[in-house]
């Protein structure tokens, strides 16, 4: 219901078969000027594998509600090591079933990892040194649904859970309905001397509400639809609504404190088998889930109960900041920001698999799709009035992509109404860029991933120092530098004992005492109390950390530090 | 050696044959029943009216199984029986399987009303109580790294006594914040620096630090504590409940299970909370508050309303109203789930009426079996809990019952005299020495009744790295369970009370209809929807999560209607009220049109209805 706000506030849809044409054949290199459905992603995700088979695992890491199978495919080049030893980096997209463009988004990025690899020298880099989980669309019913059947822009978001959202005891038994056939559900009107809207002057096409007092033509009556059931209520129970980012476990609130919930925490099975994959790859480290629309980065946390480290601050700030000027326009800010959520993939990745976590708000429709001249004047947005810009996308409309977004208003004979007219913003619109402007929306945030997978952290350790002491003690000291911008660790991991801290550990002799250097000049020391031989601290981006170990022994003494996302790294010194 | 070996293995198989006969002949309720033994009786339970349902596998490998009785009904509401969330009160399991027995015996209960029963939720940590070393462990297998280190589960307790018991050390320690009570020179109490008393032990649990970190016992082996991993209040900053409500997998098929079953209407929970004696407490502060509604300024603007002012609930929908589609109907739980007003804290002052009413006539049932309730006050339910879960979130009545608790001590028996008491009453109110009180009548009990098992009197233990070392102190598990032969007694008194609860459940009847002529083939039908139970349906907390399945009234037939619908919501309706259902509708004479009343929870009703008859 509270969807419908939105859908009246915002805006309304038409055809599928604008784009369509005649299918063509799905083969590397993919094509990245049109949209794939649901089968189409499959089969590039095949083409990619077959295409790469050293480079690349395809698996199905679960299926939805309806039986489709959720696929993940998995990038590491086996030749520089294991997939666990390096720092993980996952992409995901098209929760929302609706917001299919962030699945082309996913697509691309592996696509651009695979055919650049070894030419371009950041790309192989990525390839080499970081494990990349794609999975390009976890609300796979959605996307299926959004191709196949008519809906609005916003609607086939939901996971296929029945819902009964207008409490009558049946459950999702009055969609809308597509009645003049054309694939998109769009809006009704009926003329009316007592309505409350008129046609604009300008673009007779663009319904506007008439001024108090003023004589109006038209009502709008709502979505394209019949009253299914009998109520006397058109499309309130549409499929769902569950939605998938709000059906996490991190921070979960039930339906009656956040609509569209879920009944409980991965009530969802694709959900639920999206995080199982998750938890079995602790390597990750940082996470990317594209949505659409708006155009923002999006930090963790999701709702006003937590409070980040600041060094976590910082390290979003090394990838945020350079975000947004990678993809022009877009904001950088914390998800609370936007609005309070509960249980969505952001809070689960970062509190609970210990990641890094960004969501990308992919396409800015009204700075993008924009029909005027170049001005020196400040941006416009807060001086054009809502007529204006509605003109102004009708005209790109109109004159850059040849009408295909836009239906005319055109006659339908309602079973309840009688005559009344059908028209609006079609399905592939609004929230969706045209396949024109797709490959460069898909290459500039498939280029912010590939600058995240370049910051992951990266440990160089050296011992800097090894000094005799008496008693044949010796005295070891060691430097760690991350040389990347990501923390080796969160520093909330490491404040909830999430998993193993990452720590420095020496063997081969036996260590009396060790512990973190705080000026190695002054020989100031923080010895650690038990346990010196293991040293538990992580290496923030852009960071060094110097410790010190007085040990006995003789022979080969190992240092090394381990870390569950940035890999093993380790030293020797012969006393 | 091999003969000895083998002689243990014989005998060992030996005691598994024959407990399991005992466990098929007799569902004797004069033992605590191991994990394989509930199963097994479950098993025995489980033929023609009743089925077990295996609905998920602890992370130690154990079934957690729910026994339905009365499988063969179909259409009627149900009650949903979970016992033992924590693992640390087998009674409880015992009392769960107590009920399956006499639901199985007797008809009485079973007519209308479908059960589901799952006595061991918890199996993982219900097997601690019946190991050779007894912790009153709470948690499961489910691995957990508690203190960060590179292993897991390494720095468990240690039975440094080696009396199969976990208690506590007694250490003598300039750094100690305890001392010895004056009272009773078994007690331990934390010196108070404003009395000038300063420490002289300190009191860890009893162990060793295996894995040399400077910290005791940190890191066990285990786990999740299912009894506190359901999504209401769920405590994220505990780590033995995980990391998310439902991430270990009992939890999540028991969500799973009971959402399966919309017909689930009433749920009981034998635990450590008494619901049925202490209705759920409230004064939790953070509780939305529906009456001073602010609106956020992101919202603000589209509802045309002021951020800086507060409105009642009504106002707010008012808001509503002017901006969503036309037919949307504007309720409670829409406004305060666009508004994030937040989840549900104490329970709602409606629901207090029938959990105080219960209470009272509880009491009485129990004075008329004559017993006691002069006793430790029950556990409040926890943040996370199975019992609150299921009152906010399912909005269904949740009735826990704790069925023992350790005797009070007899003030008589205080050697202070009245006077002094009634003063330090004045200096200090309440609670002061509440924890005191709590731990001599546990002494009391102790002696009185398990010929003093229930405390470990101090030992001297060899300790590796402390010099003065004692153990001893309360024994695991004795608040929560009492000897073996008291089981039947306590089960055969306390239960009934919950088979009588069943009966007062919401029960939808047509109570009246009138089929008036209004001429020219159009009549007026008048119908009366009765909840002929003792309990309201949805409860308040019901209508405020919107959970329950609606209760719908419809109509069918060959008719045209001129008012009314064809499904009518019922909504809200309190205990024996009636509801009245007007339409206005055309038809031929003499037809015959159905009315019914149909719910995904409670039997239908169908009644035929003539037209102009």
């Amino acid at each position: 219901m509270i969807r419908k706000i939105f859908s009246l506030l915002a805006i309304f849809s038409l055809a599928a078969t604008v784009f369509a044409g005649t299918e063509p054949k799905i083969e590397v290199p993919l094509r990245f000027d049109r949209y794939y459905d649901y089968d189409d992603v499959v089969k590039a995700l095949e083409v990619l594998h077959e295409a790469y088979p050293d480079l690349t695992k395809l698996e199905s890491i679960g299926e939805s509600e309806e039986g489709l199978k959720i696929y993940a495919l998995t990038i590491n080049n086996k030749k520089t090591g294991a997939e666990h030893d390096k720092p993980g980096v996952w992409v995901d997209g098209n929760i929302h079933g609706n917001e299919i463009q962030a699945g082309e988004v996913c697509l691309y990025y592996a696509y651009m990892l695979l055919t650049k690899y070894g030419t371009n020298e950041q790309v192989t880099k990525a390839v080499d040194s970081n494990v990349h989980y794609i999975i390009p669309v976890v609300n796979v019913d959605g996307r299926n649904h959004f191709f196949k059947d008519a809906h609005t822009p916003s609607s086939s978001r939901s996971i296929r859970v029945p819902k009964d959202d207008d409490g009558d005891g049946l459950f999702d038994e009055d969609a809308p309905d597509d009645l003049d056939g054309d694939g998109s559900i769009c809006q009704m009107r009926i003329k009316d001397p007592n309505g409350n809207y008129k046609a604009d002057p300008e673009d007779p096409r663009i319904m506007v509400r008439v001024k108090p007092g003023e004589k109006g033509e038209y009502t709008i009556l709502g979505s394209e639809g019949i009253d299914n059931d009998g109520d006397g209520k058109f499309n309130e129970d549409a499929e769902g609504y569950l939605d998938p980012n709000r059906n996490w476990g991190f921070h979960w609130q039930p339906p009656y404190v956040q609509r569209g919930a879920g009944n409980f925490p991965f009530s969802g099975v694709g959900i639920k088998a999206v995080d199982a994959f998750a938890a079995k790859h602790p390597n990750i480290i940082v996470n990317f889930s594209f949505h659409n629309s708006g155009g923002m980065w999006l930090r963790v946390p999701a709702d006003n109960t937590t409070i980040l480290p600041a060094s976590d601050i910082t390290a979003y700030d090394v990838i945020g900041k350079e975000a947004i000027k990678i993809t022009p326009g877009y904001v950088y800010m914390s998800s609370f920001d936007l609005y309070p959520t509960f249980g969505d993939s952001d809070g689960q990745m970062f509190f609970v698999h210990g990641s890094y976590t960004f969501v990308g708000e992919l396409f800015m429709r009204e700075e993008q799709q924009t029909y005027k001249e170049k001005s020196d004047k400040p941006a416009a947005g807060g001086n054009t009035s809502r007529a204006e810009r509605d003109r102004e996308q009708m005209k790109f409309n109109d004159n850059v992509v040849q009408g295909e977004l836009y239906k005319d208003w055109h006659p339908y004979n309602h079973p309840v109404y009688g005559e009344i007219e059908i028209g609006g913003w079609v399905k592939m619109s609004s929230r969706l860029p045209h396949p024109f402007m797709l490959p460069d929306l898909v290459h500039r945030n498939a280029s912010v991933v590939l600058l995240a997978a370049n910051e992951t952290p990266k440990v160089e350790m050296e011992v800097f120092e090894v000094k005799d002491l008496d008693n044949n003690l010796k005295r070891i000291r060691v430097r760690l530098e991350n040389k990347n911008g990501l923390s080796t660790m969160t520093a909330q991991a490491v404040n909830d004992k999430l998993y193993t801290i990452d720590h420095l550990k020496v063997t081969g002799a036996k260590v009396i005492a060790g512990g973190k250097i705080n000026d190695y000049r002054l020989d100031q020391v923080s010895y650690k109390e038990h346990k010196p031989e293991v040293q538990f601290f992580a290496i923030p981006g852009h960071s060094s950390a110097e410790y010190e170990f007085i040990v006995q022994g003789k022979g080969e003494v190992k240092l090394e530090y381990i870390s569950q996302k940035a890999g093993n790294t380790s030293t020797s010194v012969t006393l | 050696m091999v003969k000895k070996l083998l002689y243990l293995c014989f005998s060992g198989m030996l005691i598994f044959m024959s407990s399991g006969l005992k466990a098929q002949s007799d569902t004797g309720f004069g033992k605590y029943h191991t994990n394989r033994e509930i199963q097994q009786l479950l098993k025995g339970f489980s033929s023609g009216n009743a089925k077990l349902h295996t609905i998920a596998e602890s992370p130690g490998g154990e079934p957690i199984t729910v026994l339905e009785i009365g499988a063969n009904l179909s259409d009627v509401p149900a009650i949903f029986v979970g016992a033992n969330f924590e693992g640390d009160a087998p009674l409880a399991s015992e009392g769960a399987l107590f009920l399956a027995k006499m639901l199985l015996d007797s008809t009485a209960y079973t007519k209308d009303v479908k059960w589901y029963i799952m006595p061991q939720p918890n199996p993982d940590a219900a097997a601690v109580y019946f190991s050779a070393l007894k912790t009153g462990q709470t948690t499961n297998q489910f691995k957990i790294n508690n203190d960060g280190d590179e292993a897991i589960g390494e720095d468990g307790p240690d039975d440094l006594n080696g009396d199969g018991l976990i208690t506590q050390m007694r250490i003598k320690s300039i750094e100690g914040s305890y001392i010895v009570s004056d009272s009773d020179a078994r007690l331990m109490k934390k010196a108070d620096k404003q009395k000038g008393e300063r420490g002289t032990y300190k009191v860890l649990t009893e162990g060793i630090d295996n894995d040399k970190d400077g910290k005791y016992n940190e890191d066990a082996v285990g786990g999740i504590n299912v009894g506190i991993g359901f999504p209401h209040l769920f405590p994220y900053e505990n780590k033995d409940a995980g990391l998310f409500a439902g991430q270990t997998p009992e939890v999540y098929g028991i969500l799973r299970f009971i959402y399966d079953r919309p017909e689930i209407a009433m749920v009981y929970t034998l635990g450590n909370s008494n619901f049925c004696l202490v209705p759920p407490k409230g004064g939790r502060k953070g509780d939305a508050n529906l009456d001073r509604i602010k609106i956020p300024r992101r919202y603000a603007s589209m509802l045309n309303a002021d951020a800086s002012k507060t409105y009642t609930m009504d106002e707010a929908k008012e808001l509503f109203k002017t901006v969503v589609p036309e037919g949307t109907e504007v309720t409670t739980s829409l406004v305060a789930s666009y508004l994030s007003l937040g989840p549900a804290l104490n329970p709602l002052e409606d629901d207090l009426v029938f959990y105080k009413k219960y209470a009272e006539d509880y009491k009485k049932y129990l004075k008329g079996k004559d017993f006691s309730t002069e006793t430790l006050d029950p556990t409040p339910a926890k943040d996370g809990s199975f019992e609150l879960w299921a009152y906010y979130h399912l909005g269904v009545p949740s009735f826990s019952m704790r069925l023992f608790s350790v005797p009070k001590v007899k003030e008589a028996e205080s050697d202070e005299s009245a006077d002094s008491k009634e003063k330090e009453k004045k200096a200090a109110p309440a609670k002061k020495d509440e924890s005191g009180d709590k731990e001599k009548a546990l002494l009391a009990y102790s002696e009185s009744e398990l010929d003093g098992a229930g405390f470990v009197a101090w030992t001297k233990v060899d300790h590796p790295d402390f010099d003065e070392v004692e153990v001893g102190g309360f024994a695991p598990y004795i608040e929560t369970t009492p000897k073996a032969e008291k089981i039947e007694s306590l089960a055969a008194t306390q239960l009934p009370w919950l088979l009588h609860l069943s009966t007062e459940l919401p029960d939808f009847a047509i109570a009246d209809k009138k089929v008036t002529d209004m001429g020219g083939g159009i009549y007026k039908l008048e119908l009366y929807v009765a909840n002929n139970g003792a309990l309201p349906y949805p409860i308040s907390m019901g209508q405020r999560n919107g959970q329950p399945a609606p209760v719908i009234v419809t109509l069918e037939g060959d008719m045209e209607l001129l008012e009314g619908k064809l499904r009518t919501p019922v909504g809200a309706i309190g205990a024996n009220q009636v509801k009245k259902y007007t339409w206005l509708l055309k038809a031929n004479k003499n037809k015959s049109i159905t009315a019914g009343i149909e719910s995904a929870v409670f039997t239908d009703v169908v009644e035929q209805i003539k037209i102009g008859g």
